[in-house]
Order: structure tokens, then sequence, then C-alpha cells
């Protein structure tokens, strides 16, 4: 309250005595409502703090469950080994096809170099006829691979030999089999499952659900998850861990924008998003206010966007926010993939000439280019990570 | 069987009245409003090019707009040309970005717009309307209601102009065209057009039994018409001097925004130009509605981010892009009203990231419009002057229109002539009924 301003209700007052009850009711009237909201405000710092107690509590018990899940598998293949001591954790680069075949990628923090070559095929890069996709975790993950028909299988990334990161060959590919008619659709890193509320699958053509955690245990033991898909040639692409008010996003590849919070995404499946009948989604994720987002073209641009950018969606009809222009799109811009991002997080891009390369956020933030340092190429895939042990 | 009406086309509130020679009807024009006979010259224009005025046009407003989602896409808007330091000439691209969920644009103080040189109308979605079709809407949708309560076709009107529409003596013109223009447009087959002080005096004028010198202080939204006439004879009615000047009540709400409202947007916290940019824009009902672009959001976000006086750059975020600027005008507005008949009263906002509490005495007021006070008396001065008449040879004051009953105004006016000579005449409709008796004459 600034002196001058009660020197000028005063001065009122001297004008004019009939004012001074006025004032006085006024000021009594903004002093209760102020002293009302304190109160709602102290209340809700101690729910605030209480909240983040929880909070860290739940990070102990994910990890006392994860460590219990390692233990468990230990004793359910035969003896009880003796516990080895922790190696430092590494970087695993995953690339799996539909066709049930998996590389892995192994990658020290001392090996990665910002637009260095991570990994490069030998010879065929898309083996069922579209690129792999990209998954980057770390290698003490433990990795859900789900099936179009609703079938999960869980698995340590270890599980997964490490490939000859110079000479990838498809042919000497982990292969996780899948059924007859059965096309592995999603694989994702599941420690942190017990963080979250909901799961929320996607499928190509923008239908989605959530699902409860509670129901989650269900979903998996009787192949619910990934089913339901509406159209006869739509499948599920992504699965992804969210809490209510956590903005959910995706991304189609000719450039459109979903977001809506968590809480609001429909739990029997719905098409959110009106897609062209050539467009898909290719990317689907959590975006943190905290965060930003960066969107990977095929022609090799890094499109940097703010979290304010992102606008919420105002019904479940829309085509979406465009992210990029008509022009771009007409002349065929085309979206490899998109994240959210931190500054310290790394980028992987699968190139047409068979290189894995990875790049500092920082690189993409300056040069908006997924091809700097390399020799022009197309974009296959785009994903981002960020090295184990480097903050959560 | 056809009629003749008077329409006061005010800056902030309308009103139609029909005469039949010995007594006036003011038509109960918007049943939605507090007041029916008085309607707010306001219109909307949805999506789909439905037009709505008045109490109605509000209502809709706030159901379509208050906390609605945006979507803003990139629209090429045109080529700019420009020849560059280097010597070449250049051609680029120019985009702007449009809110493709806009489902409607609320036009006000459509009447201010007469007197600028530079506004000629404006695009409302795909379409663009001038200013004289924009006015023929908002009139035409009067004729309609008004032959629906009068169940009689209407033909004829007269409607009211202020003194002076503009200082410039072209521009004068001009505006006085477009309101023909507009008038015509809007289905009427005769127009005439008559001063809205001259109106009001021959309202007053019926209350009349002897010849007397009235001064006829017409204080609206937009303008201050001044007439010095001679009534109560119609054989002798004589106009001596006619004066004005573009100040009136919308210019004492900017100048509350400008002074006591600012600093809850960041003025004097907020240190950025960019920023300062967009604080000092919230005093521009033209202006404000379009800094909702993803660009400002962009920039107040950064800032609120950095730090930059958050809670109040929330609060102006909030404004912008919750469409809230309606209802803040009118709430500056409700507070100025208030002020005239009490020494106090709070300017209070409370919405999402918003909580505007601003104790306003009606001194701080008085101070924050002085300067405007200091030319209206020189006006009102020069007026006199020019009538040949002293002060003392005035007999009767008659205030009309919703800024003459401001305090400071009336004290002027019972400081000048005498408090005995001041009246008070109808304060929103005595110029409706004026030029319904002038359209009936």
């Amino acid at each position: 309250m600034a002196p001058d301003k009660v020197e000028e209700w005063i001065r009122e007052v001297e004008e004019r005595p009939s004012s001074a009850p006025l004032i006085i009711r006024f000021i009594a009237g903004r002093l209760e409502t102020l002293t009302r909201r304190i109160e709602e405000l102290r209340a809700e710092n101690i729910e605030l703090v209480n909240g983040r107690k929880v909070e860290e509590y739940e990070r102990r018990i994910t990890n006392l469950e994860y460590q219990l899940e390692l233990l468990k598998r230990q004793v359910g293949s035969g003896a009880l080994e003796p516990a080895q001591p922790a190696a430092a954790d590494t970087t695993s680069l995953v690339l799996f096809a539909p066709s049930g075949r998996v590389l892995r990628v192994e990658l020290a923090a001392t090996e990665l170099v910002p637009a260095g070559v991570a990994a490069s095929f030998l010879g065929e890069i898309a083996p069922d006829g579209q690129p792999p996709y990209l998954l980057a975790t770390s290698t003490q993950e433990e990795l859900l691979f789900v099936f179009d028909t609703g079938r999960t299988v869980t698995l340590p990334v270890t599980a997964i030999p490490a490939a000859d990161r110079e000479k990838l060959d498809w042919q000497q590919a982990f292969l996780q089999e899948p059924r007859a008619s059965e096309e592995l659709a999603v694989a994702l890193p599941i420690s942190r499952l017990p963080l979250f509320e909901f799961c929320i699958q996607t499928s190509r053509r923008a239908f989605v659900k959530k699902i409860f955690k509670s129901s989650l245990e269900s979903y998996l033991a009787n192949f619910y998850l990934g089913t339901g898909v509406k159209l006869q040639l739509d499948k599920m692409c992504s699965l992804v861990f969210g809490n209510k008010t956590d903005r959910f996003v995706m991304v189609s590849q000719e450039g459109f924008l979903f977001c809506s919070d968590v809480d609001s995404l429909p739990v029997a499946i719905e098409d959110v998003l009106k897609l062209n009948p050539t467009d898909h989604i290719v990317s689907s994720f959590i975006l943190n206010p905290k965060s930003s987002l960066l969107i990977a073209t095929y022609n090799g641009k890094a499109l940097h966007r703010d979290a304010g950018w992102v606008e919420q969606s105002s019904s479940f009809k829309s085509r979406g926010q465009p992210a990029i222009s008509k022009e771009r799109r007409e002349a065929g811009t085309r979206v490899a993939g998109a994240a959210a991002v931190d500054e310290n997080d790394w980028g992987l891009v699968l190139r047409s000439d068979g290189k894995l390369v990875t790049y500092t956020m920082g690189d993409l933030f300056g040069s908006g280019s997924l091809l700097a340092g390399h020799s022009p190429a197309q974009v296959l895939g785009f994903t981002t990570f960020r090295v184990p042990g480097s903050g959560s | 069987m056809s009629l003749k009406v008077g329409i006061d086309f005010g800056t902030s509130n309308s009103g139609v009245a029909a005469s039949d020679g010995s007594r006036v009807h003011i038509l109960p024009i918007d049943p939605k409003s507090n007041v029916p006979e008085v309607v707010k010259t306001i219109l909307y224009i949805t999506k789909d090019y439905k037009t709505y005025i008045g109490q109605e046009a509000v209502e809709l407003y706030y159901r379509h707009n208050v906390n609605r989602a945006r979507r803003f896409v990139k629209q090429w808007a045109g080529e700019v040309e420009y020849h560059g330091s280097d010597g070449l000439f250049y051609v680029t691209d120019s985009y702007v970005y449009v809110d493709e969920l806009k489902p409607g644009r609320l036009l006000q103080y459509i009447k201010t717009a007469l007197r600028s040189e530079n506004y000629n109308g404006t695009h409302i979605f795909e379409r663009y309307y001038s200013l004289s079709e924009i006015i023929a809407i908002y009139l035409g949708a009067l004729k309609k209601r008004a032959e629906a309560l009068l169940h009689e076709d209407i033909t004829a009107v007269t409607l009211g102009r202020p003194i002076k529409f503009s200082p410039l003596p072209r521009q004068d013109q001009i505006a006085e065209d477009t309101l023909r223009q507009a008038a015509y447009a809007a289905g009427f087959q005769q127009v005439d057009l008559e001063l809205e002080p001259a109106a009001a005096a021959l309202y007053y004028e019926m209350s009349l039994d002897r010849p007397q010198n009235a001064l006829i202080f017409d204080f609206g939204g937009g303008t201050l018409d001044i007439t010095i006439t001679r009534l109560g004879d119609p054989r002798q009615r004589q106009i001596y001097a006619s004066g004005g000047i573009g100040i009136a009540g919308s210019d004492f709400d900017q100048a509350i925004i400008q002074k006591r409202l600012l600093p809850h947007f960041g003025k004097g916290k907020a240190s950025s130009r960019d920023i300062l940019e967009l604080v000092n824009t919230v005093s521009d009902w033209i202006a404000l509605p379009e800094l909702s672009t993803p660009r400002a959001r962009a920039k107040l976000d950064k800032a609120i981010q950095q730090g930059e006086a958050p809670v109040q750059l929330k609060a102006l975020k909030s404004l912008i892009f919750n469409d809230l600027a309606f209802s803040f005008y009118n709430t500056v507005e409700t507070g100025k009203i208030t002020l005239s008949e009490r020494g106090a009263t709070v300017i209070s906002l409370q919405e999402k990231d918003m909580d505007i509490w601003e104790l306003y005495t009606r001194a701080q007021f008085e101070s924050d419009i002085r300067q405007h006070q200091v030319q209206i008396e020189q006006v009102l001065l020069d007026t006199v002057a020019a009538s040949g008449l002293e002060p003392a040879q005035i007999d009767a004051v008659v205030k009309t229109g919703g800024s003459s009953s401001i305090p400071l105004f009336s004290e002027m006016l019972c400081r000048t002539f005498g408090a005995d000579k001041v009246k008070a005449s109808d304060l929103f409709s005595s110029v409706t009924a004026g030029l319904a008796i002038k359209a009936s004459q």
C-alpha cells in the first residue's frame, strides 16, 4: 500500500467527511478478505509440504519395488546368486521393428559425443518396410513390450544382447517373437510406473484412452492393453504414464498437435484429433511446464518451442494446433518425431544413411538442425534421452 | 401507415422515441436492459455473421468468450516491399496470427470512430465492414425493434449529431455524410440530422411557460456539446452560440486506468520495453483485444518465468487471454459512475490470476481528470463569450448526458452561473425525446 494513496484518502475525508465511514468499511472488508485468503494459502502450503513428503516416499518405494523385482528374477532363475556390485549405469539405444526384432546399443556416458555417430547400420535400415522404432533408456531399466493383440512381455534391458555398434544388422537382432498375425507395437521402460496414476494408450489414428494404474494389472493379465482400437487398419502406437494434472501431448506426422490435461482424457477409447486420411500419430508424451518441445522433421529441422506455446485443445473434434506452416506442409514437410525436452537431454537421430547420431539439446536449440556436422540425409527417426545419473 | 422517429445514436448509449405532436414516447427498445429505454451502443457480430445489439450483445459476448479456448493459426496477410540498405529491392511475405476459434467480434464506441480520420472500417472474419455498414447494422436493428414495438413501418428518422464530430471541418462533413449514408442503408427513406443539444433544448422547452435564455450542457460518453439558445417561444427561438470538445466519459475512464490501474498490470515494476508496451496498451480499448497473440503470450510467459513482476504480469495475461477487457472497462466505468453519488468506491475485478482492488475516492478522480476539466471550463467560457451574453443573462443551465452528473462539472456550472439556475434534465433520454419532437414538427 503506497503511502501517497493513504494521503489521498485522508484528503478525501478532509474534503468530504461523509466519505470516512465508507473508506473504513471498504478497507475493513478488504482486510477481512485478505485474512481469509492468507489462511487458505497457509492451509494450502501445509498440504504442499505434506505432498512433497509423500512424493519422496513414493520414490523410495519405487526404488525398493524395483530392487525386489530384480531379486525375484534372480530367485526365479534357479539359484540365488550373490549380489553383484552395481555397475555404473549406461544408456541403451533400443531399436525395434513390428516383426519383433530388437537391436540394442550400449553407450557409457563418456562415449556420448555431441554430433557423434553412436552406431551405424551395415545393411538394411527398415526391416519391415518402415523405419524401426527408437527408444533410449537406462540399461538398468525393465522394458514392457506390447504387441498389437494386447499381449505383453516384460524384459530387463540387459536381456537384449548388445549389438556391434559399427555393424548394426537386423539379421543378428534379438527376436521377441510375435505370435501369428501379431506385431510388436510398443516398448517402454516401466520402473517409474508406480509414480503415476494413469497409463495413456494412443493409436496411430489418434484414438486415446487413459487407464487407471489400479486397472493396469488386469489389463496386462487379460491382454486388454492396446485393444479396443476402433478402426480396422488402426493400431496402438504408444503408451505414456502420467498424472491427473499433467499435460498430455501427441504430434502427428503432418505436424498437428493435440494437448490436454490427463484428467480430461477419455477412459473409453475416443478419437481426440481429426487427422487427414494420410496422417498418423508419430509421438506422444507428457509435457512438463518447465520443459520445452522439440519437433524433428524428415528434412532435418529441429523446431524448438516453449511449453507455453502448446495450446490446450478446445475439443476432441479439432484438427489440432499446427506446428508447421500450411505452405511447408503442402511442400511435403513431415514430422519424424517429437518430445518434451530439457537442456540436459540428448537427442538421438536415425538417418537415412544408416547412422545413429547423438546431439546435445544445446546444439539442437542453437542450430535448429538435426543434420549438423554430417552430410545431408533424411531423418527417419528421432527420440531423446537423459544420461542415467544426471538428474531425474 | 408510416412513422417518423427520433434516434439518439450515442457513444455509450442510444435511444429511440416517437412523438404524436403532444406527447413523447421513449420506446423500451432494450427489454433486457435495466433501463429498457436506454440501449448500449454495442454491436456483436458472430462468426456466422449474425448481429446482436445492446444487452443481448453483451450477454452473448460473455457467454461466448470468457475463458474460452483459442487456437492461433498463421495467415498470410500480404507482401511487404522495401529497399534494403544494400540498395536492393526486397519483397517479403507478411503473416499475422489469427485466432480461428474466435466466436465473434464486439464493437463498442462506434460513434467515436466517426471522428477519426484513419478509421474507415474493419475486417470481421472474412468480411470487410466499412464504418457506414457497421453503423447501418446497428441503426437497422434499432429500426426493427422500434417497428415491432409500434406495429408500424418507420420510414423517416431525425438523428442526433454532436456540435462537432471533429475540429477539422472536412472530417466533420465526412462524419455527417457517413452517419446519413448509414441511416439510408438501414432502411430509412428520409433522414434529417439535428444537433444533440438543440434536441435536448426542444425537450426542455416543453416544460417552459415563458421565454428564457438556456444553456444546454450535453455531456455524454464521447463529446461535450454546449448550446446557448433562446427558448419558450417557438417564434423567437434562436441559437446564440454552440461549442464543444471531444472530451467526455470514455476519456475519464482512460485517465482512471492510466493513473490508477496500470500498476496492477506491471507499471512501475516491469522494466523490459516489450512488456511495458503491453502494459501501456491496457488503457486502449481498441488495441487491447488485439494483443491476444502467441507472440504476446510468449513475451509474458518469459517475463513471468524470469520473475519480472510475475503477479502483475499474470494478471495482465489473464486480462488479455481470458477476454476480460470488456468486463474490465465496464468495472472502471461503473466505479466512475458511483463516484457521482458518493465520495469513495472500490474498483475491483477478481478473476483467474487477477485480484484487482483499488479504493478510489472522488478527490482522486477529480485530481486525475483535472487537465480535462481545465479544457472543458475553457470551452464553456468561450461558448458563453461567443453568445454575447453574460453568465448572469443566462436563465437556466440544463444538464444532460451521463457525464453531466459528475459533481466536479456540476460544481463548475454552479460556480459560473449560480446553483439555482442549474437543472438536470432526463440524463439519458432528453436528447432522444427532443429528436422525436423535432421529427414530428
